[in-house]
């Protein structure tokens, strides 16, 4: 109960951080709301309304507001998950945006996420129980080194060689363009196929990390005494490595998941900015660019909230796999 | 961002019992700095960085400045003799673009993994030595600072900095890096700080100020040294990737600029592997060689990690200061 409620104080710290800090960086930060909106006006258009800029500060809120007034409507708007216009697609809502692209990004960051977690870990545990073999020596270098290469390089890479190529999977968008997104068998495959790439790229850039964290773990674990214990009384080889060993040993890369989460999360918007693909980290990176104020301060606590989540996901996971925490 | 996350594990700062013939004329390094130049990993990591470090330090003498920017030649060249790594659609030399980077892109993420360090140390061991209320509160706001990814919240800052300089990018990166650090940190000098030689100083009367700098933080060195390298790289990492995305100065010539003129003229897509693959092999060989020392590192302080038994084997002792 105690550690619950420990967890729990934190996700709600986690949680106010998050929305503190997307109210409070715009506002230290020079620039303004609007600033996106009169970059794309002449000086003429400007000088010959008077009363632009003001107008302009009505729909999209201005600096002028005292700070803490500003700071509860911030607080009030996000808890309805209102957050304005956004000023580079003009008029179409905040939230309307993050509805659209959200649902590819989540798709294709927890299907790949998870996947160059099982893969990493099973690497891991079999490089760690046959150290020094050919498995060990083969696999172990490669993916760390994939694990070097930023995974936009990754994408690049992966894009020129099997996109262009050798042509087997779409290199763009997130679903062939004459497709209406729906329901139907049609659009599903065509975003599976248009998938496969990014996700490639996801799963190999990641795995590595687990591949090397898994290991190192795995070998502590394999030298303590429950181990040489269980292969005395004749038990398989396999059913010591997955049962005995690699279920004790996947407790502290588990707990790196979120961390991890938080990094990926952020390698993504480099992955979908290659392949086009029209998720949250592309709208973010083309609302950073376009000085989109409220589109950012959105994303960014999207983005926020999201290793959140991952945390909470994976304190359920450990809660299930650790009986020490169940007991405490 | 690809993370390779290396377990940075206990201590054990250790030493050869035996010191063979150490003569006295000899500068004798630190014990777990001669095992870690045995170390055939750490060994090939280093000689990667040597090499890129060097190339960047004699950029001048191999390729011309004004050739990384400005257009010099036929754009869209395949790598010929006289530009080996071939040159961009602005017609500029792909090959004086990754040497004259190397410069830009290895100083901003050393100085963006020094602040880093800094801030993670003293926050790391202030947290562990006074521990209570203050470690609570560091403690938690470390992990909250480890979960907000820091990459959208950079992309965020960069969008309305005005400037792009490679100052700010330093103090911008340097500034946000510190928690992943400071929790590893943290864990290292908790460990110490119950061990009996930081007791006894405590016992014989010696100020926090001289148990800190003369006990602590000596036998930190090591793992102060693994954790600077792991923000290096992934400094490394998140400079060239925010650059690449275009947030960094696009006028100057780094690795990830190189890669985001790549992308913005869809060099890829028109078939010019040059312009990509030489830039983004530069990052890769530096993060990997990184990651190696690392790899090294963390051999030497858990020998069982390593991959074939050894002929030589050291005697290890827990050192007491």
């Amino acid at each position: 109960m105690r550690w619950f409620l420990r967890r729990l104080a934190f996700y709600v710290f986690a949680l106010w951080v998050a929305i503190t800090l997307t109210f409070v960086i715009p506002q230290l930060l020079p620039g303004s709301p609007i600033g996106g909106i009169l970059q794309r006006l002449t000086p003429q258009q400007i000088q010959n309304n008077p009363g632009i800029i003001l107008t302009y500060e009505k729909i999209f809120g201005g600096k002028n507001q005292p700070l803490l007034k500003a700071y509860w409507t911030y607080l009030d708007h996000a808890a309805h998950l209102n957050f304005g216009i956004s000023t580079s697609n003009y008029p179409t809502p905040v939230s309307e945006i993050i509805a659209r692209t959200l649902p590819y990004s989540i798709a294709l960051v927890g299907i790949s996420f998870i996947l160059a977690f099982a893969l990493g870990t099973t690497i891991g545990m079999f490089a760690a129980w046959r150290r020094g073999g050919g498995f060990d020596t083969i696999f172990v270098p490669l993916f760390m080194a994939l694990g070097a290469f930023p995974a936009y390089f990754t994408a690049l890479l992966i894009m020129y060689v099997v996109g262009l190529r050798l042509g087997w999977f779409p290199i763009q968008h997130a679903y062939g363009t004459s497709i209406v997104p729906g329901f139907d068998w049609t659009f599903i495959r065509s975003a599976l196929d248009h998938g496969v790439l990014p996700a490639l790229v996801i799963v190999l850039a990641f795995a590595g990390g687990w591949v090397i964290n898994m290991r190192t773990v795995m070998i502590n674990t394999i030298s303590e005494d429950y181990i040489s214990m269980a292969q005395a009384k004749g038990l398989k080889d396999h059913r010591v490595m997955t049962r005995y060993a690699a279920r004790n040993a996947i407790l502290p890369p588990l707990n790196g998941f979120a961390p991890q989460f938080a990094t990926a999360v952020g390698g993504v918007i480099f992955v979908e900015l290659v392949f086009s693909y029209p998720g949250a980290g592309y709208t973010l990176q083309q609302a950073a660019l376009g000085k989109d104020l409220p589109l950012t301060q959105a994303l960014l606590l999207v983005f926020a909230i999201c290793p959140i989540i991952a945390i909470f996901i994976i304190d359920l996971v450990n809660f299930v796999l650790d009986p020490r925490i169940r007991a405490s | 961002m690809s993370q390779v996350q290396v377990e940075i594990q206990q201590p054990a700062p250790s030493e050869p019992l035996a010191a063979p013939t150490a003569s006295h004329h000899r500068v004798r390094l630190p014990s777990w700095l001669t095992l870690l130049l045995r170390n055939h990993k750490a060994q090939i990591g280093l000689g990667i960085l040597f090499v890129m470090v060097l190339l960047a330090a004699i950029a001048p003498w191999i390729a011309n400045a004004s050739s990384a920017t400005n257009f010099v030649d036929l754009p869209r060249q395949p790598p010929s003799w006289s530009y080996p790594f071939g040159t961009t659609d602005q017609g500029s030399s792909v090959w004086a673009g990754v040497v004259f980077g190397a410069r830009r892109s290895l100083a901003t993420g050393f100085f963006a993994a020094v602040i880093a360090t800094v801030l993670a140390t003293s926050l790391g061991i202030t947290a562990a030595y006074a521990g209570g209320i203050v470690d609570e509160i560091i403690s938690l706001i470390t992990n909250v600072a480890i979960v907000i990814p820091a990459i959208p919240l950079l992309i965020d800052v960069t969008a309305y900095l005005h400037s792009r300089s490679m100052l700010t990018m330093i103090l911008v990166v340097g500034c946000l890096l510190w928690a992943i650090e400071a929790r590893i940190l943290r864990g290292q000098a908790l460990t110490l700080r119950n061990r009996d030689f930081i007791q006894a100083a405590k016992v014989s009367g010696e100020s926090t100020r001289r148990i800190v700098f003369g006990e602590l933080m000596p036998n930190m060195v090591s793992r102060i040294a693994a954790a600077f390298i792991l923000v290096f790289y992934i400094s490394i990492l998140v400079e060239a990737g925010l650059e690449f995305i275009g947030l960094g100065n696009t006028a100057k010539a780094s690795w990830g600029v190189s890669l985001y003129w790549a992308t913005v003229n869809s060099s890829v897509l028109q078939g010019e592997w040059w312009s990509f693959l030489f830039p983004g092999l530069a990052i890769g060989l530096t993060v990997l060689a990184l990651t190696l020392v690392l790899v090294g590192i963390d051999e030497v302080s858990n020998p069982r990690l390593r991959g074939l038994p050894k002929k030589r084997r050291f005697a290890f002792r827990r050192s007491a200061a």
